[in-house]
């Protein structure tokens, strides 16, 4: 069964062997063009709100020797995703590596991949250069990030049907999968808000407290860093016109990872708009939050000399310091050297959390 | 009877002479002996046909005799030596026909054929046996030495007519205190270097070991004959300048001066008299004194002359060393330069050739030396020659290890006079202009070695891209097609990538590449030569040499 972003992958990338196969009718070098992923070519737009690849572009062609053999590397990896979308089965990138590591040939001692780290780079440069996800060439990514609220998923998988209700998950919520496009149809989206909580464990307490019930939330934890699974549900749940809040500690780390989901890395600002979500705001740890609840206080922890240099690459970075409210946040974390993780908000009593976040949000206390 | 000691004493003492100067004289050493004795012969033929202007067919066999003693024969085609003469030319000392006479011309060892007679008789007690045919007639006899009176001893044989149209000359003697050596100084290697630095000459080699070996004549060019010029005042010595004056038949130093001197001119007498006022130039020739000589010589040094003339160097020719390497070495890339004649000491005029054969025949980074188509194979160390090139950068040329790489070296110093390290005649001394020019010269020709090298490079590298993009294209015809959807087009996909591959990776292909300049050579490149007359030196640095030939030519004209 093929769905339809399947039929729009698989039609660039055949596309994309009919633009070569048309270069070699007419004499001339095969080329692959893709937009050059280095950090300086990365850009923020404001109007936007994400990080993005500029217009620089690399070419790339056959009959340029050192260009040969990753000009090969690249046809094969696209020609297998295409076989990959065609017989609607999926594998890893690891998985995609052991497809394609094979000798070129009895009398060559040449293998066409050597090294898993060949083959990666190559399915990002077809993702950025045919506009399409890995998830869409049957890429699948380790699953990472559990979601618990009134959410009704259609699962089409394996040729079978399932119908998944996030609200009836038990303690363990539905665990977000690496591909939350294809073939993946939300029924329902009844909640008010998402919240997103940095920590796994305070996902458990607020579940534990049926906070999602309580607040009709959508409540997620990403488990440190948003995979990629996570961060296209996220904007899919943008996209129900669903207010996301997020949580994380309170230092340059914990506040990176809330950047990541709002605007994209330099990484991965290939990505783009897809796997990021401009609106989302912050409702904390806040440096803040420190001096307001006399509690946290007492719970801080020193800052060590990395979570220092982060916070002041993060004042370097233009999408971050446009807003003075961070800036502040960030110049108080080097003023101070104090940080805090969001565990601390359960220092009191364990149902804090939840009335942290109702207050937060009723009163607006949030940074863009 | 005491006479009787005397005068065998006095026989003896020429002898004496001759086994104390041996190594003066070239017969140092076993092996350099049988060299120096096959040297004389043969450059007595070539200067004899040269004369004739006839092509040389010189052959050469060596023979073991018994320990350490070898017979040498020699025969040429020349013009022979009549009968009057041949006692004179072999069997006489300083009979030579080259004494006193200035112009290029081989460096004898020693004291000629003659010097071989002598050391048969040494070592062996053996006179020479000679045959001469010489316009019509032939002579065959036996020359020894009366050491005493410094005179041929000749014993006939047999006189009579020659071969119809045949002349030519066959010496042959027993020689001992000699070893035959399979050696760069050996016989074989010199006969092989004089065939290179003589293209016109056919010279055949019977060694000991009863093989033969041919170099034959490889072009059809007589070399110039050499001209007789007078010598520049700075290019002479105190001593020289005395052994002149005493021959002089002029009344006074001032005419000597003028008559036996290029560029010396009635003013410059003047100049030079304002120069030496203590020495009196009214006075006869023969009562110049060494001082007086020394005074003059030094006077010289200040008078701002014009440069010699350069026409009286003979090079070989480009052409001729090409066609004489390509012949013996046939090496796969030749570079021969083409130089204009250059000044030593302010006054000698000379002319490097120098020429690289790339991988032929010859040994690894072999160095052929050679003065006045004479090969220089002893003293390699001592020489300006061997100086020069080995002060080459050769990686900047390509050549990782000289050593080892399969590159025969040629350089010839052509010169009237020709500055040997000593009475040997087998280096040159490192006159500053003769080492600069010498290695100008030969990195001229590494600048062609270096383009040739690159090329081959370029070549290999061309091959080797060709080959590496080669075997992806089975792989990518396919995943192409396939991608594209025309899996079943895989071969018509590969034929046309094979196609663009092999067009674009052929040799001289379309690939464009940068081109790579020779390195410049540091040396050349703005220091000039240091040609001119000394005046000019001090003041205009730069292209001496060409002031030199252009001051030549107005002198011409006047």
């Amino acid at each position: 069964m093929i769905f339809m972003s399947d039929k729009a992958a698989f039609e660039k990338l055949e596309m994309l062997g009919k633009n070569m196969l048309a270069q070699v009718k007419n004499d001339k070098s095969p080329t692959f063009e893709t937009p050059l992923r280095s950090k300086s070519n990365v850009q923020f737009e404001e109007g936007l709100g994400y990080l993005r690849l500029g217009a620089k572009k690399e070419e790339r062609t056959f009959l340029n020797v050192g260009q040969a053999r990753t000009f090969m590397q690249t046809v094969s990896v696209a020609n297998k995703t295409k076989k990959f979308v065609k017989e609607g089965l999926h594998t890893s990138i690891r998985g995609l590596y052991y497809q394609l590591k094979f000798s070129l040939g009895e009398d060559v001692d040449e293998s066409l991949f050597e090294e898993q780290s060949e083959s990666n780079v190559l399915v990002e440069d077809l993702e950025v250069a045919l506009g399409v996800k890995r998830e869409d060439l049957h890429l699948t990514t380790d699953r990472k990030g559990v979601v618990a609220g009134a959410m009704v998923v259609k699962d089409n998988f394996a040729g079978e049907e399932t119908t998944i209700d996030c609200a009836k998950q038990g303690r363990s919520g539905w665990m977000i999968p690496s591909d939350v496009d294809n073939g993946m149809e939300f029924v329902e989206v009844e909640a008010d808000y998402v919240l997103v909580v940095e920590k796994d464990a305070l996902w458990q307490r607020l579940n534990e407290d049926r906070f999602w019930k309580k607040e009709n939330c959508i409540l997620v934890t990403p488990k440190g860093q948003a995979s990629r699974g996570t961060r296209r549900l996220l904007r899919k749940l943008a996209d129900h016109k669903l207010p996301i809040y997020v949580m994380t500690d309170c230092d340059a780390w914990g506040w990176y990872i809330y950047w990541t989901i709002k605007t994209g890395s330099m990484n991965l600002a290939y990505l783009g708009r897809d796997f990021s979500i401009p609106e989302s705001r912050f409702l904390g740890v806040t440096m803040a939050d420190i001096e307001k609840y006399d509690f946290l206080k007492k719970l801080t922890i020193n800052a060590k000399q990395v979570d220092l240099k982060r916070a002041e690459e993060m004042l370097g970075y233009p999408w971050i310091n446009r807003h003075k409210e961070w800036v502040e946040e960030l110049k108080k974390v080097l003023k101070t050297k104090k940080k805090i993780e969001q565990d601390a908000l359960q220092g009191e009593r364990l149902t804090f959390v939840g009335e942290y976040v109702r207050e937060k949000i009723s009163k607006k206390q949030w940074l863009p | 009877m005491g006479d009787g000691i005397f005068s065998k004493f006095k026989e003896y003492s020429v002898a004496e002479f001759f086994k104390k100067n041996r190594q003066m004289l070239g017969f140092s050493g076993k092996v350099r002996s049988l060299t120096t004795i096959v040297h004389e012969y043969v450059t007595n033929s070539l200067d004899a046909c040269g004369e004739a202007g006839i092509y040389p067919e010189i052959e050469v066999w060596v023979g073991e005799e018994g320990e350490d003693r070898y017979k040498v024969k020699v025969r040429d085609n020349g013009p022979g030596i009549p009968k009057t003469h041949i006692g004179k030319a072999l069997g006489m000392m300083l009979a030579g026909t080259k004494f006193n006479r200035y112009a290029q011309q081989r460096g004898q060892q020693g004291i000629g054929a003659t010097g071989c007679t002598m050391y048969a008789l040494i070592t062996t007690g053996k006179p020479i046996r000679v045959a001469s045919s010489h316009e019509g007639k032939r002579i065959e006899c036996e020359i020894g030495m009366d050491f005493k009176n410094n005179k041929p001893v000749i014993t006939p044989i047999s006189e009579g007519d020659a071969e119809a149209g045949k002349s030519g000359l066959e010496i042959e003697g027993v020689f001992g205190d000699v070893r035959h050596e399979k050696s760069a100084y050996g016989v074989y290697e010199y006969l092989r270097r004089t065939a290179i630095a003589n293209p016109h000459a056919a010279i055949a080699y019977n060694s000991p070991d009863g093989e033969r070996f041919v170099f034959p004549k490889s072009v059809d060019v007589l070399p110039e004959k050499p001209m007789e010029v007078k010598p520049h005042p700075l290019g002479i010595s105190a001593h020289d300048l005395i052994e002149k004056a005493r021959g002089s038949q002029n009344q006074r130093i001032s005419a000597f001066l003028q008559e036996e001197f290029t560029r010396v001119s009635l003013n410059k007498v003047k100049e030079l008299q304002e120069m030496v006022p203590e020495v009196d130039l009214g006075k006869k020739p023969s009562d110049m004194s060494w001082e007086d000589a020394e005074r003059i010589v030094g006077g010289f040094g200040k008078v701002k002359w014009i440069a010699p003339a350069t026409d009286s160097v003979v090079p070989i020719g480009t052409a001729q060393v090409e066609k004489s390497l390509n012949s013996i070495i046939g090496p796969e890339y030749i570079f021969v330069t083409s130089r204009s004649p250059k000044i030593y000491r302010g006054g000698i005029p000379f002319m490097v050739e120098a020429a690289l054969a790339y991988n032929g025949k010859g040994a690894n980074g072999e160095i052929l030396r050679f003065a006045n188509r004479a090969p220089l194979l002893f003293d390699a160390g001592g020489c300006s020659i061997t100086q020069a090139i080995k002060g080459i950068d050769w990686k900047r040329y390509g050549v990782k290890n000289l050593e080892e790489e399969p590159l025969s070296i040629f350089v010839h110093f052509a010169s009237v006079h020709v500055p040997y390290t000593s009475a040997g005649k087998q280096s040159i001394s490192d006159e500053e202009e003769v080492v600069d020019e010498i290695k100008n010269a030969v990195m001229e020709a590494a600048r062609g070695l270096y383009r040739h090298l690159s090329g081959k490079r370029r070549e290999k590298e061309t091959a080797g891209k060709r080959a590496a993009i080669l075997r992806y294209v089975g792989q990518l015809s396919q995943d192409m097609s396939e991608l594209g959807g025309v899996g079943s087009e895989g071969a018509k996909v590969k034929e046309r990538l094979l196609k663009m591959v092999e067009e674009r990776y052929s040799a001289g292909g379309a690939e464009e590449e940068e081109k790579e300049e020779a390195p410049e050579a540091e040396a050349e490149k703005g220091k000039g030569e240091k040609g001119g007359a000394k005046g000019g030196k001090k003041g205009e640095a730069g292209d001496g040499g060409k002031k030199a030939d252009e001051a030549a030519e107005e002198e011409k004209e006047e």
